[in-house]
């Protein structure tokens, strides 16, 4: 009798949750009005960007409302700035980025996950500590290293930058990811004859599929959003990433400062960002209660 | 194929009790060629560059030329140098000053999306958008609204009779922290948000089942039960910001660059500006060395505080 109580409680509680129309109202009312302190501050620098330059070097007025024009993105990405060029740059660092800590998370997880091997809690132990090094404290020696390795000033080397500062939280994720895995089914697929190579690919790809998307999201999302690496590694005006280059922008030209371009161009830095996470959501949160389970 | 199968299987259980066979040391050495390149990263680009900040820290390394051995000789001016001393101090301020708004808005908010009901998901989702958009972004456009006359916050705030709109946010320090810190908080509270909400819905839920029936308060469940059970995602969620605000660059070199003088200098400032501005690498690799330590002793510290208070 007590057990089969006790083992109802939680349905009851389900049930007997107070569902009257006027709470909710009022929950709603309170969750739009929150929401909107979070959001509106964002959409209104969209609004912000699409007036002149002349409306928003002056106080916001409702007579300059009605005139919306892309003449502000017009003038960016045409101008002597080049900042298509920097998107480029930034596009291409986050894709590789995302697809190196991927590949390299990918395997590291297969390997911790299901082989066996010496110093293999060690080896798991020191990718960790790397999460624990804050990339601020290396950026001094990291600086000399990359000169040596001829990786200064190029978006390679930004590139490896990025994926080794990620990779902690992505082997993490990607080994949970394969120890989630039943065993059973890589021991069949090995017992059939599957090459260690076969197995990941046909066998484990699409089991750990959500656990890769995790790890692309974080590092595309990392690197599209790092200011202080690549402004301490890139002196090169043409290899800016978008944050770097928007930078120039603000300090402006001769003085003169276009407040519109640099609202412009804070809003294709943000486009991306928003796009992947409201896409790829239930990746983002997925990961983030993962790698914090860890802590 | 069935031949395969029989053979095979005694060999993995033996394996799996008595000493290696070729299956396992083969395994091994697949296992360790698997994990290879990530500690390659993680050696190359994180712990070497780790350790050899240590050895430049005991030398006069300019950024070009020769260099030699000074010892202690750089930690040794540090504790003459007034703007690391400085930065030390201003950036311990700024950490003091967003915690706990910052802990207290992003439970608040865990509070309020935690339960299931229609609309949480999508609250969740645009409050945490901040977080995704990051504050470079965000604070370049703080930039352009803190602008006197022209920036939609004192537009704003002079409607309301708060402030005057030619009140310049950004050229004076009291101002400059006041508007920082609350951008921060904007922007980081939905980060804590998710963090403590994924925290409490791991809870089982029928623990407050007795709790309700004896007819606590929620503020009672909630310091009594809640609170207690979170403890290690409290301890988390603070190690992450307080770390995060000791590490902050970003806000300051884009909204006040350090100013007016060096009085919004943090310390990652300070190390970039010695190495990049006054090219004194081992000055500031020594500077970086003090901030790994420093950002140790606070996580070691947090944990520790936070796992006896409940233990």
């Amino acid at each position: 009798m007590a057990a089969s109580a006790t083992r109802r409680a939680p349905v009851t509680r389900g049930a007997t949750r107070r569902r009257q129309p006027g709470k909710l109202a009022w929950f709603l009312a309170a969750g739009v009005i929150i929401s909107a302190i979070f959001v509106v501050p964002l959409a209104w620098e969209v609004f912000r960007s699409l007036q002149p330059e002349s409306a928003v070097s002056t106080a916001p007025s409702a007579s300059t409302f009605t005139h919306l024009t892309f003449a502000n993105y017009r003038t960016l990405l045409a101008g002597q700035d080049d900042i298509i060029r920097n998107v480029v740059n930034s596009l291409i660092v986050a894709v590789v980025t995302a697809l190196l800590t991927s590949l390299v998370a990918v395997l590291a997880g297969y390997g911790f996950a299901l082989f066996r091997f010496r110093f293999s809690g060690v080896a798991f132990g020191l990718v960790l500590i790397a999460f624990m090094i804050p990339f601020q404290a290396v950026l001094t020696p990291l600086f000399l290293e990359l000169h040596f390795l001829h990786l200064l000033n190029s978006l390679a080397g930004l590139a490896l930058f990025y994926t080794t500062f990620n990779l902690p939280i992505g082997v993490y994720v990607m080994r949970n990811s394969f120890m989630q895995v039943p065993r059973e089914l890589v021991d069949a697929a090995r017992v059939d004859g599957a090459s260690v190579g076969g197995t990941l690919v046909s066998v484990l790809r699409p089991l750990v599929l959500p656990g890769i998307a995790t790890t692309a999201l974080y590092a595309f999302l990392f690197s599209w959003t790092e200011f202080l690496g690549a402004l301490s590694f890139l002196t090169n005006d043409s290899l800016f990433t978008l944050p770097v280059a928007l930078s120039n922008v603000e300090t402006g030209t001769y003085g003169a400062v276009n407040y519109g371009l640099l609202l412009a161009g804070a809003v294709i830095a943000m486009i991306p960002c928003i796009v992947v996470y409201v896409g790829l959501q239930r990746y983002y949160v997925r990961g983030l209660v993962s790698g914090a389970l860890k802590g | 194929m069935t031949v395969t199968q029989s053979a095979t299987r005694p060999v993995a259980q033996v394996a799996a009790r008595k000493r290696p066979t070729a299956r396992t040391r083969r395994d091994a050495r697949t296992g360790l060629a698997l994990v290879s390149p990530a500690l390659l990263f993680v050696g190359v680009f994180a712990l070497f560059p780790l350790g050899f900040g240590v050895y430049i820290s005991l030398t006069n390394w300019p950024l070009v030329g020769p260099y030699h051995f000074i010892g202690l000789s750089n930690y040794d001016s540090l504790l003459h140098n007034s703007e690391f001393l400085q930065s030390i101090v201003f950036t311990l301020k700024y950490t003091g000053i967003v915690t706990i708004p910052i802990f207290v808005v992003g439970y608040a908010l865990a509070v309020f999306v935690r339960a299931n009901r229609p609309g949480t998901t999508v609250f969740r989702t645009l409050i945490f958008v901040p977080y995704i958009v990051g504050l470079v972004t965000e604070s370049y456009m703080a930039v352009v609204e803190l602008q006197p006359t022209s920036g939609t916050v004192n537009w704003a705030l002079s409607k309301l009779g708060l402030v005057s709109d030619t009140t310049a946010w950004l050229v004076h320090t009291g101002q400059a922290m006041t508007a920082i810190c609350i951008l921060v908080v904007w922007f980081y509270s939905g980060f804590a948000m998710m963090l403590l909400m994924a925290g409490m819905q791991n809870i089982p839920s029928d623990i407050y089942e007795s709790a309700r029936t004896d007819g606590a308060s929620w503020w009672t469940v909630e310091r009594r039960l809640t609170i207690p059970l979170l403890r290690r995602w409290i301890a988390l969620s603070l190690i992450i910001s307080v770390v995060g605000s000791f590490l902050a660059f970003n806000q300051f070199f884009i909204m006040t660059d350090g100013g007016p003088g060096t009085s919004t200098v943090t310390v990652v400032m300070a190390i970039y500006s010695t190495a990049f501005a006054q090219f004194d690498v081992g000055l500031a690799s020594a500077m970086s060395v003090v901030l790994v330590i420093v950002v140790g002793l606070i996580t070691f510290i947090q944990f520790r505080f936070l796992q006896r208070d409940g233990d």
